[in-house]
């Protein structure tokens, strides 16, 4: 068990102002005062230690405090939602209230999640603590296919003091519609800040999503964000993820192929230096067939670092005529990083096909000479051959508005491997 | 331009190379012949400085310069190519990005202007065309998918392109039919001029067909055995390596 002080929260969330969140938030400082935070003995956090997090909420909620949201704050949101072609929902130090002032793009409706009605069952001990503390999440409603793609910037600031932050978006995609949706996670401040975010995307039949997650937290900035991703019959996700940035990150991805003929296409890049830890966790359920699912993910190593990749797939009894497919290709930089991949399939169904493969290697030493050898520096050969690794996800990258942004921020962090 | 003395060379534990000499002089055309394992590759790799061929003594000229203590790509950038026996594959590098850079890499230290894109193209499928190459390998990754002939073809397209002033082929003619060898030959052929010098490493004469060179060596156990002109190729075509051998550790 992880060091979360269960008093304090306990006290924090009685002081909270009364909403339609009462009866959750009880629930979940109940579910957490049982289980706390998971620890390296839990099998799915085996390489990734919570305890700074566990830490780092005690000590926030010893003196608990959001930060007003301040001017160079501000003048950084303008800056990122300025001329994107995106309609931008912004969540600011866990605040979904800049997002409402904004009236949302034809087909779209934003509610409030305190005034929803029922009350969200509270799963595993992550999810419970963003229940127990979060103030106000969103509940997005694509009744019609938007023009436009839809992002959700993420912001949260650390100057004066550690922070602590909550996130909670449902976005739900009507059967037939479509929506092109960017998430994207940034953070200001040298200050430690830990946030942690459930997102839930529900698509109903005939729906398809096209996602794109960047995350580019600072690097004292910790994030564990879940994911779950429900898909009626014929629905279609297409997703890709890059993380940056950030000291420790967990993403959870849950991706539940309920409808038959639904499919989900699932990428992700993760870079990872100096003083970072980048685990990615993604669970598919296969429950009906014929239900496609493919999974890649690259990884790229360097300095003392560490990453983990546990992708599962599960087929389930009756899912006859399953596809699913999973890859994890890493480039280890450096002999201080280090990754722990592992694919893992379980079937329980007929004429189900599926392929796993990872491998984990180093810089081709042959590529890099060849560059040389045509005039080309050592340094700028490297990254070329970087790069070209990571081209391969950046080419599945969906939502082609996002694409510029996502360029340069990759270019930017490829600029500091050493 | 070259100018090689008393080279010896090791790889891992072995040393290849026991006190090589060789002169190449502008406007020259040499070939290297020898049997499997003579050491003709790692006498290429350690001309163009290849971390993994360490020079253990003598030394290596390049322009009247010692170029022992060059990185490759400074050698590159001085004017020396190396056209490689087995060309890597880079899947995600495009290979017009790659021959632009390093041209303009090129260009950089002959104190030149960068070449814009218009003017690259139009370069690119110049060569490209006198090469038989079709200009949609621009666009692909360097060598990606290649066949082993459209590989040495472009290597062919970086040597034109980049025009060098010193040029090792490292047996650029094997496993090429004999169109593919026709083509690399015009390529090759097209380059010589009296201010550029071109080594041909190759186990066989067949290319010697079609290049002419001005003189014939023998690489046998890590040393120049024998030097002759043109007429040498023939012989050894006629005659195989054995007597050459012989005849020098006599």
């Amino acid at each position: 068990m992880n060091a979360l002080d269960i008093d304090r929260l306990r006290a924090y969330v009685d002081g909270l102002p009364n909403s339609g969140l009462d009866e959750t938030r009880r629930r979940a400082v109940a579910a957490l005062a049982a289980s706390g935070l998971p620890s390296t003995r839990d099998e799915s956090f085996k390489y990734t230690d919570l305890a700074e997090i566990g830490a780092l909420s005690s000590a926030w909620l010893k003196q608990p405090a959001r930060p007003a949201i301040v001017a160079p704050t501000r003048q950084r949101i303008a800056a990122l939602t300025a001329k994107t072609d995106i309609d931008w929902l912004v969540i600011a130090n866990g605040d979904p209230h800049p997002a409402l002032a904004h009236s949302p793009a034809a087909g779209i409706a934003i509610e409030r999640l305190s005034e929803a009605a029922d009350p969200r069952p509270v799963l595993e001990p992550l999810t419970a603590l963003n229940a127990a503390l979060l103030e106000e999440g969103l509940i997005v409603t694509v009744a019609a296919s938007p023009l436009r793609p839809l992002g959700l910037l993420v912001i949260d600031d650390a100057h004066e003091r550690p922070g602590l932050s909550q996130l909670r978006v449902d976005i739900e995609v009507t059967a037939g519609q479509s929506l092109e949706f960017v998430e994207y996670y940034v953070s200001t401040g040298d200050e430690p800040h830990y946030s942690n975010a459930l997102l839930r995307l529900n698509l109903g039949e005939g729906a398809t999503l096209r996602h794109l997650r960047l995350q580019n937290r600072a690097i004292r900035h910790s994030q564990t964000q879940r994911l779950d991703v429900a898909l009626a019959r014929d629905a279609a996700f297409t997703s890709a993820s890059f993380d940056l940035g950030g000291r420790l990150t967990r993403n959870d991805l849950n991706v539940d192929l309920r409808g038959a003929g639904s499919r989900a296409e699932i990428a992700g890049l993760y870079v990872s230096g100096d003083g970072q830890h980048i685990d990615n966790h993604t669970r598919i359920d296969h429950r009906t067939g014929p239900t496609r699912s493919g999974q890649e993910y690259r990884g790229i190593l360097f300095g003392q670092s560490r990453a983990v990749w546990n992708g599962k797939a599960v087929v389930h009894e009756g899912a006859d005529g399953t596809n699913a497919e999973q890859a994890n290709h890493n480039l280890l930089l450096s002999e201080k990083a280090e990754i722990d991949t592992k694919p893992e399939l379980e079937i329980h169904a007929e004429d189900v096909r599926c392929a796993h493969g990872t491998t984990v290697g180093q810089l081709d030493e042959e590529a890099l000479f060849y560059l040389r050898s045509r005039g080309i520096d050592a340094d700028d050969a490297q990254r070329l051959i970087v790069r070209a690794f990571a081209t391969r996800i950046l080419q599945t990258a969906p939502v082609a508005a996002a694409k510029p942004r996502l360029d340069a921020l990759l270019d930017a962090r490829l600029a500091t491997l050493d | 331009m070259l100018k090689i003395d008393k080279l010896h060379v090791r790889t891992g534990d072995a040393e290849i190379l026991h006190g090589l000499t060789l002169t190449v002089n502008a406007g020259e055309v040499h070939a290297i012949m020898g049997p499997n394992g003579s050491g003709k590759s790692t006498l290429a790799q350690a001309i163009a400085g290849h971390e993994d061929y360490v020079v253990t003594g003598g030394r290596i000229e390049f322009l009247g310069r010692d170029i022992g203590e060059l990185d490759p790509e400074e050698r590159a950038r001085e004017g020396l190519f190396l056209g490689f026996q087995y060309p890597v594959e880079i899947p995600g590098v495009n290979n017009a990005y790659l021959l632009k850079t390093a041209l303009n890499a090129q260009r950089k230290q002959a104190g030149k202007e960068e070449i814009d894109a218009y003017e690259f193209l139009k370069l690119a499928k110049e060569k490209m065309a006198l090469l038989g190459m079709d200009p949609k390998f621009l666009n692909r990754g360097v060598n990606e998918g290649f066949s082993g002939g459209e590989k040495k073809r472009n290597e062919i397209l970086q040597m034109t392109v980049l025009e060098p002033k010193l040029a090792i082929l490292d047996e650029t003619d094997s496993g090429l039919d004999i169109d593919a060898l026709k083509t690399v030959a015009q390529g090759v052929n097209a380059l010589r001029s009296p201010e550029r010098a071109i080594v041909l490493v190759t186990h066989y004469q067949r290319l010697l067909d079609y290049i002419t060179p001005d003189y014939v060596h023998v690489l046998s156990g890590g040393r120049i055995v024998h030097s002759g002109d043109k007429s040498l190729a023939t012989e050894l075509e006629d005659r195989g390596y054995d007597w050459v051998v012989a005849t020098a550790e006599a």
